[in-house]
């Protein structure tokens, strides 16, 4: 699904929830925030709702030359939409969400990516190889990240906080863009706008917490957290994921293969440590294989034999 | 600083109507076809953006500038497209023929393009916007007047909705789904 398909069905949702009878201030201030968010949200949402507002006078032509059965309230007290939804499949795909004791499931295999829109308004996009649990009915939105990553577009509510666990560690948030990332214990958080905390579960002390603003991109394993102030455009690049794109800048051939290989059935292995060490930069397909391959052997002179799944890359 | 209200109703009135030659524009002028729409929408952004600080005399010069920049940019930033495509672009004179908006249609034309927008949806949609846009029902009511599920309901007036939006700017009105390429991608 393309970014337009996603804002363009995220902006006619709402449209269609302003239309209810039961919009509430408080779903106002949760509109304006989307809307603010995003020029892209704006635009799109100003001219879905141009377009459907043009067909309310089908209405009252209606009313002018046919006689009503019954009499019917202003149209827009009708529309309950079932408030109950806990999560709407934007992309729909194969995935069924199962109800499990912590929240709803959400999986994707490998190669496969997943935005799913939340109830709150909320959007999740799942990178590959990913399972994760949401669950927005408690006073806080939680979600829990137990393998892979994904990105967060959430909605501002300040009484309710956004918490995203990720093993021995919590993201909170208020109203942000960020991804988190999982590797068993090792995690690492992107924040491309706004403000993140991370707080260590496990140390529980003021001094294991910390504060992450847009551009900063933290890891952290058993040694602590390592934080680095990138910048937006660095942050972007690490989530070249939701184009389908790798982005490599002076990365090891080492790393990138790694980061093939999550994508992909077909694995790449690395004969030689000399080889390993190349550095490489550009942006890539995840799921074409063969095109990096081929790069590997113009440009780097490598050797690339493949034996059914297994594709080794030597001098 | 221009308000959004305002810049909402300037975007209503000057700059959607420029829609389908602004659609074409776009097309013309870059290679992936799949990015056309992600375009599109960014130069709307582009344009709201630079807009904000005082609304050009001319919407239709002024949308064609900021699409023909934002295209120059994208390609630049895009190391995986040639150069030659930027150099294809920074040459480029933006044609007379773009910048002549659409006429603006009396509101008595944009029903009836509403209406033709309506009988090009496939016909379960159809049913459900015409059943909320002309009987006002509720989706609850729909949903029991044509034994189906509400939240197949909201997803058909999502389709419909975007499918008529893209109608009355001159597009094909064609409901969007996911192609059946991603969804066999995402199979494997």
């Amino acid at each position: 699904m393309s970014k337009f398909d996603r804002t363009e069905e995220a902006a006619a949702r709402w449209l269609i929830r302003y239309e209810e009878s039961d919009w509430t201030d408080a779903d106002q201030a949760e509109l304006d925030s989307w809307l603010s968010a995003d020029v892209e949200h704006k635009v799109a949402f100003w001219r879905l709702k141009d377009a459907w507002t043009k067909g309310d006078r089908l209405a009252s032509r209606r009313a002018d030359t046919v006689t009503a059965e019954r009499q019917r309230p202003k149209l827009h007290r009708y529309f309950q939409i079932a408030a109950g939804l806990a999560a709407v499949l934007v992309a729909a795909i194969l995935l069924v969400p199962a109800m499990l004791g912590n929240g709803e499931l959400f999986e994707t295999a490998k190669g496969v990516q997943q935005t799913v829109l939340l109830a709150d308004g909320s959007q999740m996009e799942l990178n590959t190889a990913t399972r994760l649990r949401a669950d927005l009915a408690g006073a806080r939105r939680e979600v829990w990240l137990d393998s892979g990553e994904a990105y967060f577009e959430v909605v501002h509510n300040p009484r309710r906080p956004f918490v995203v666990h990720a093993g021995s560690h919590d993201v909170k948030v208020l109203g942000t863009r960020f991804s988190v990332r999982r590797d068993g214990d090792a995690v690492q958080v992107a924040v491309l706008q706004g403000r993140v905390r991370l707080d260590d579960i496990e140390r529980a002390k003021p001094s294991s917490s910390a504060v992450l603003t847009a551009g900063a991109i933290a890891r952290t394993d058993d040694a602590g957290v390592l934080i680095r102030q990138a910048s937006a455009e660095r942050v972007q690049d690490d989530l070249g994921w939701r184009e389908g794109l790798l982005v490599f800048d002076q990365t090891t051939l080492e790393e990138a293969v790694a980061e093939f290989n999550r994508y992909n059935g077909r694995q790449l292995v690395i004969a030689d440590p000399a080889v390993a060490a190349i550095r490489i930069g550009g942006r890539l397909q995840a799921r074409n294989v063969d095109g990096f391959t081929r790069l590997l052997e113009r440009i780097y002179g490598l050797k690339v034999e493949t034996d059914g799944n297994l594709v080794t890359i030597s001098k | 600083m221009v308000d959004d209200a305002t810049l909402e109703a300037w975007f209503c009135r000057e700059v959607f109507p420029l829609e389908r030659a602004l659609t074409r524009f776009i097309r013309r002028n870059w290679r992936e076809e799949s990015d056309v729409l992600d375009l599109r929408q960014e130069v709307y952004a582009r344009v709201y953006e630079a807009a904000r600080d005082g609304l050009p005399r001319q919407a239709g010069p002024f949308v064609f500038t900021v699409a023909r920049n934002h295209l120059i940019n994208c390609a630049r930033r895009a190391r995986i497209v040639s150069f030659d495509q930027v150099a294809d672009l920074e040459s480029m004179d933006i044609q007379p023929d773009v910048l002549t908006p659409d006429r603006h249609l009396a509101a008595r034309d944009e029903l009836r393009r509403f209406e033709a927008g309506l009988e090009k949806l496939p016909r379960q949609c159809r049913e459900v916007v015409r059943l909320r846009k002309i009987e006002g029902l509720t989706t609850r009511e729909t949903a029991d007047r044509l034994s189906i599920a509400r939240g197949t309901v909201e997803q058909q007036l999502v389709h419909g909705m975007r499918a008529v939006a893209d109608f009355m700017r001159g597009g094909s009105g064609k409901v969007r789904r996911p192609t059946s390429k991603a969804r066999a991608r995402n199979q494997e």
